[in-house]
């Protein structure tokens, strides 16, 4: 109760709060204009609130984040109180589906990485190097190999979501892969050793 | 990428009423409360063999029904404010176990005074008792959980805890209609333990189910 009638007073003085508030209110009933306004300004506050908590090397999941809020956003905005501070209920979501990510992708990168180790046993200081080297390398083979190589061994998404996002089966999508780790081998570990 | 999300999402906007997440609440708990009923009316009257109305003459068969119909309102306070993701609220939930607490004791005092004679707790359906009312809440439990997915609980855990509550308190009251039993410390014991369980169950499947 007590926070409740802070946040009163809050919403009435921050004109961000004043206008994002406006717009909701407004996209709620039915104005896609407002919405449209309202997301794009969203976009551009999101995008630098993910960045900023996310460490340099996943600095790339900023973008993936700011698209799975607005969805959120757009789908359970049926949960938004008109009577309540938008900016709370705003960062409520984000901060959900902030904790939800890194949970998730904390989860799957320990899994792959096994196989994985070489490139990722380096210092954490180095994964950005090793990111950049690693762009590099799969530069050699076709694109689409090392997108799923990118995708399976490093972003810890699973065979069938890689191929799934390649429109192929998840076969194919194995032995893509294989192929594309072998010539990868073949090219690059002979050379150091 | 994002800016084609954006369009897309804009171009799907559809009014949204307000108090459109209390309304949902409401109509799910008339629906699974219907359903309910009827489930308690198939198991109880047809399966067990318990007449509907069982100790409807004595002053008990009240006091069972405000016990738990209360649950089922403070779970109904709960439910709305949990499914939001800016949401927090304690009262319900504590009120709720005081409720449970204040039974206890009252049934404590109730049973000291019949000089705790076994059967002043057990009755005769004991051990059936806390099951029958999580069979008849499951309904009500169920619509309330499927209407919820649509939500953003801030935890699901809690979310699905308050709609155990629900779904236990009104179950409760259904069973009640159909039980015999007249003991305070029966009441106390049985019919709170039907409802947490009810409401345990509720967390434990809000936690899977209504994750986003």
């Amino acid at each position: 109760m007590l926070a409740h009638g802070t946040n009163g007073m809050t919403m009435q003085t921050d004109p961000t709060e004043l206008r994002l508030r406006g717009l909701m209110l407004a996209s709620l009933d039915g104005d896609a204009a407002a919405y449209r306004t309202l997301l794009s300004e969203l976009g551009r506050h999101l995008r630098p609130y993910f960045t900023r908590r996310l460490t340099p090397a996943f600095a790339s999941h900023a973008e993936d984040l700011v698209q799975e809020t607005l969805l959120a956003i757009h789908t359970r905005r049926m949960t938004y109180d008109r009577n309540r501070p938008f900016t709370a209920w705003l960062h409520a979501v984000a901060h959900h589906k902030f904790v939800d990510h890194v949970r998730r992708q904390s989860i799957r990168l320990t899994v792959p990485l096994e196989d994985d180790a070489p490139v990722f046993a380096t210092d954490e200081t180095g994964e950005a190097t090793a990111r950049r080297d690693l762009d590099a390398v799969l530069q050699s083979i076709p694109a689409r190999t090392g997108d799923l190589i990118r995708r399976t061994r490093v972003g810890g998404e699973s065979v069938a979501e890689a191929a799934s996002v390649h429109g192929m089966s998840e076969t194919a999508a194995k032995v893509s892969i294989h192929r594309g780790l072998k010539s990868l081998m073949a090219r690059f570990a002979g050379g150091s050793q | 990428m994002t800016d084609e999300l954006i369009a897309r999402l804009a171009a799907d906007n559809t009014p949204v009423r307000p108090l459109a997440l209390e309304r949902r609440i409401l109509l799910a708990a008339a629906a699974g409360l219907v359903a309910s009923a009827a489930l308690g009316f198939l198991l109880l009257d047809f399966l067990v063999e318990r007449p509907f109305g069982g100790a409807y003459g004595s002053p008990m068969f009240w006091v069972k029904l405000g016990y738990t119909i209360a649950f089922g309102l403070l779970g109904l306070a709960a439910v709305p404010v949990l499914a939001r993701p800016d949401g927090r609220v304690a009262w319900p939930l504590a009120a709720a176990a005081g409720l449970m607490v204040l039974a206890l004791a009252l049934g404590t005092m109730n049973w000291m005074m019949v000089d705790w004679s076994m059967p002043a707790l057990m009755g005769a359906t004991a051990l059936v008792c806390p099951w029958l009312i999580v069979l008849t809440a499951t309904p009500l439990l169920a619509t309330l959980l499927a209407v919820m997915r649509r939500f953003a609980p801030r935890s699901p855990l809690i979310a699905g805890l308050a709609a155990g509550l629900v779904a236990g308190g009104f179950g409760a009251a259904l069973y009640a209609f159909y039980c015999g039993e007249t003991g305070m410390m029966f009441m106390a014991v049985w019919y709170s333990l039907g409802i947490a369980l009810t409401a345990a169950l509720g967390a434990l499947l809000g936690r899977f189910l209504l994750r986003w």
